[in-house]
């Protein structure tokens, strides 16, 4: 009597149902594959100044981000752009906004990058009466 | 005989070896994992510095602002307030403790200067505590 359940348990077969499993592993891989994507096209490669800045704030959505190289290039939504362009980028930010004293604009200027063209960027800014700006650091670490 | 044939032969099942393409998964799973980067959107950035451009205030003839002229003078970087001459930031700090807060200060930022020198006095007048601090490109 026992020969024979200890037979028919070894005939048995033992299953597992992995196909959840698997489904879980692949949405994971597309969910890093696509955010580590998302992250290198988005983001310019600027080197912040690295200071403590406003960390009692709330982050702000800002509205028109632009990004100042280290050799002066103007890089705005991962193209370059000239003066005029970037004028006219801000135009539409600002009449988005609602006005141009509502329009939120976001500099990421390099830390090496030269003050003249922060300085043209910032001029302007405020022929365009573009009130208030913000700029983007690095906190230490 | 046809009919034996057929009942005789046992039922076929198909079995797939699926331990080698788990093994590559994970294998995937565990590369990307360790090489993302989740960085922040640029646009939900927290430590930025807010600052005003507007230059109105610092024409009117009964106002005397406070001015912090960031320039570069025998080849280096410094901070001018009034008189003084100041080499670094914490010399900066010190004299901005001595500035009434109320009326805000502007930092005249000239150009051939790294911007990192420009923003530390930004950053040192707002940790000063001045609410209002104006960046206004040098002329």
């Amino acid at each position: 009597m026992s020969r024979r359940r200890r037979r028919r348990t070894i005939e048995r077969i033992i299953e597992m149902e992995i196909t959840p499993m698997i489904d879980v592993v692949f949405l994971l891989i597309i969910f890093f594959m696509t955010t580590a994507q998302f992250a290198r096209m988005t983001r310019a490669d600027v080197e912040l100044p690295r200071e403590a800045g406003e960390q009692d704030e709330a982050p702000e959505e800002a509205g028109l981000v632009v990004n100042v190289m280290a050799d002066g290039s103007i890089i705005v939504n991962g193209d370059p752009v000239s003066l005029d362009t970037l004028a006219s980028l801000v135009r539409i930010e600002a009449r988005a906004a609602g006005g141009a004293e509502h329009a939120r604009v976001l500099l990421r200027a390099d830390r090496s990058a030269d003050t003249a063209h922060l300085n043209r960027i910032v001029t302007r800014l405020r022929e365009l009466d573009i009130g208030a700006a913000r700029v983007a650091t690095e906190v230490p670490r | 005989m046809a009919r034996r044939r057929r009942r005789a032969r046992p039922p076929a099942r198909i079995t797939l070896n699926l331990a080698s393409m788990i093994d590559v998964t994970f294998l995937l799973l565990i590369y990307f994992m360790v090489t993302t980067v989740l960085a922040p959107p640029e646009d939900r950035l927290s430590p930025t510095i807010q600052t005003r451009q507007d230059q109105t205030s610092s024409t009117a003839p009964d106002f005397q602002p406070q001015v912090v002229r960031v320039e570069r003078r025998d080849g280096r970087p410094v901070y001018v307030l009034g008189s003084r001459v100041l080499a670094d930031r914490a010399e900066l700090a010190q004299a901005l403790r001595g500035l009434p807060r109320d009326e805000g200060v502007f930092i005249q930022v000239f150009d051939r200067l790294p911007v990192e020198f420009a923003v530390a006095a930004v950053q040192t007048a707002r940790d000063a505590g001045f609410e209002r601090v104006t960046y206004v490109p040098g002329e």
